[in-house]
């Protein structure tokens, strides 16, 4: 242990205990494989996240041998990391959950704890209406600052409506899907595979670019 | 491995305030923890993340009290800590226009509206593009602004940094952690670039410099595949094969949405006097958005300080 310093375990602990009202489960897969660039290191963080507050529970999968977890949450790749509240919302990072993602983390461990996404009322609204499969695949890496943004937004989209996914994907730790959608600057969203926008954009316009992907689809 | 988070704003519904900041870089974080220790209630209002500009940059060597250096972010991210200890409200909205007349003053974001009797602008600026044919096109197909963000996917990768004032060298330097090759491209027949910052580049391997040429064109198909490039004194043109481009090339005031709300220069940054006050009473203007010479984070948290406490004054202690 000792990933994070002990100010900022009392700090988060104590915010955590400001917001999180419900049991917060963190869903955990992970492999032994050799290839798996971060698991040893995702695993840790998550085991120290795990100790900040007594509603958190993490429970950990193998990706190999675990079988019916992994197809009962949908997962593709490893390591892969579920936050999951009263039900699964569909918020995923795939890869690991450090850098400036580790603040993505945290505050959906918050949302989820609380039982609402942090958005405004008419975002609410307007994503009540959509009423098609949206999956959102944000590509980022550690060192960006601006991409906990449209995570953040994308794990709050999918905790609003139930038709929408969000997965972060750490794009260092996956080369080959960041190659196939043509990754080279971060943040990118790929929505439903064709449509995608690159940079953080704010709550409305993110909205803006999933209502008109289901336009085009 | 680094575990990065920010203090967590807990949303405010107060919408009167006595000052607020708009952005918040080094030059809007300084002025909250003044207007906020002198004990007026201060909102920042920020579109992005806190931190500014200075926040995507790798290392800060140069600002005082850091004799290693110290991390972009984490410079910044101390300084919003302390901004939320003193009680300053950090919203993240972004503010689209203002009404600088009324009394107090209306400033209108992308979610919200709020009221100051004081106002300091500190929006900073953003990277300026080159205009040059493909530019556009290959914009996150090869073409980053963001070295710290994007250096990653051009491991073992030729590429080409455009510009090389302190920013273009700095995150050169860092760039070469990644790439195999870096041409780096200055219009001006010399580097402007900090002199330490030009011995160490100069240091590095696989490094080459092509100095008075300038960018006419980003080449390729579905991705960049080369920059072309003129030199300015024979007016011979070649193209540079590269997988990446990096661009420094200077930096647009973010000032947009003050047109004709407040005197600005030619090039669109604020005027100020030696007060920091724009043409508008009551708002001061700090840090990278005003006209000045120097624009670092040391003279963005001296503009921040001094205005706060300008601003203070004015509005009666
Ligand atoms: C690559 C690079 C390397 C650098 N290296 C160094 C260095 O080593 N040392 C050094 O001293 N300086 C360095 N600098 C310069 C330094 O980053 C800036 O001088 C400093 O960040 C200026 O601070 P600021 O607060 O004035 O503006 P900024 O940091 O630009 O902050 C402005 C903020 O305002 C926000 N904003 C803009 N418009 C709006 C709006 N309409 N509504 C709400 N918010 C808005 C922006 O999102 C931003 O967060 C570097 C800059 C770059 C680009």
């Amino acid at each position: 242990m000792g990933l994070l310093k002990e100010e900022d375990r009392k700090y988060l602990t104590s915010e955590f205990s400001k917001h999180i009202k419900n049991p917060v489960k963190i869903i955990h897969f992970t492999s032994e494989s050799n290839e798996c660039m971060y698991c040893k290191e995702t695993m840790e963080i998550l085991k120290e996240v795990e100790e900040l507050h007594d509603l958190i529970t993490l429970y950990i999968y193998n990706f190999d041998t675990d079988k019916d977890m992994v197809e009962k949450y949908g997962i593709e790749m490893f390591p892969a990391t579920v936050i999951e509240g009263e039900k699964d919302y569909g918020i995923k990072f795939y890869g690991i959950p450090a850098g400036y993602e580790f603040s993505s983390l945290i505050e959906d461990i918050m949302d989820v704890g609380e039982g609402k996404p942090d958005l405004k009322e008419e975002t609410i609204n307007t994503l009540k209406d959509i009423n098609k499969p949206v999956h959102l695949k944000v590509f980022v890496t550690t060192s960006c600052p601006y991409c906990p943004t449209a995570v953040r937004i994308a794990h709050k989209f999918a905790m609003a409506n139930e038709n929408i996914k969000g997965d972060m994907i750490e794009a260092n730790e996956f080369p080959e899907l960041s190659q196939r959608y043509n990754v080279y600057a971060v943040p990118r969203v790929v929505i439903n595979e064709d449509r995608y926008f690159e940079g953080a954009l704010p709550e409305n316009q993110f909205l803006n670019e999933i209502l008109e992907a289901l336009k085009e689809g | 491995m680094e575990l990065i988070f920010g203090p967590s704003t807990q949303k405010s519904s107060k919408r009167e305030y006595d000052a607020i900041v708009i952005g918040a870089g080094p030059a809007g974080l300084t002025a909250a923890i003044y207007l906020a220790r002198a004990k007026l209630s201060t909102l920042i209002l920020e579109k992005l993340v806190p931190g500014g500009l200075a926040a995507t940059t790798d290392k800060i060597e140069n600002y005082p009290g850091f004799p290693e250096g110290i991390g972009g972010e984490e410079l910044t991210s101390r300084m919003e800590k302390q901004a939320v200890n003193f009680g300053v409200d950090i919203a993240l909205e972004e503010v689209l226009d203002v009404d600088f007349l009324s009394n107090p003053k209306v400033i209108k974001t992308s979610d919200s509206e709020y009221t100051g009797r004081g106002i300091i602008i500190a929006t900073g600026t953003s990277p300026r593009s080159l205009n040059v044919p493909g530019e556009q096109k290959f914009r996150g197909k090869g073409i980053s602004y963001c070295a710290t963000c994007d250096a990653p996917f051009f491991q073992d990768k030729e590429v080409v940094v455009i510009g090389c004032g302190n920013s273009g060298i700095q995150e050169g330097i860092y760039l070469k952690k990644f790439a195999k090759k870096i041409t780096f491209v200055e219009f001006l027949p010399h580097m402007t670039a900090e002199k330490v910052l030009q011995e160490r580049v100069r240091a590095l391997d696989n490094v080459e410099f092509l100095l008075n040429h300038q960018v006419t064109a980003f080449e390729g198909e579905e991705k960049l595949t080369g920059v072309r490039v003129k030199n300015r004194e024979t007016g011979e043109e070649f193209l540079i094969p590269a997988d990446g481009a990096f661009v420094y090339v200077g930096l647009k005031p973010n000032t947009e949405f003050l047109k004709g709300k407040v005197e600005m220069d030619e090039y669109g940054f604020i005027k100020t006097d030696e007060k920091l006050k724009t043409s508008i009473p009551g708002v001061y203007a700090a840090g990278d958005v005003r006209t000045t010479m120097l624009r670092q984070v040391a003279t963005a948290v001296g503009d921040g300080a001094l205005a706060a406490k300008l601003l203070e004054e004015e509005l009666g202690g």
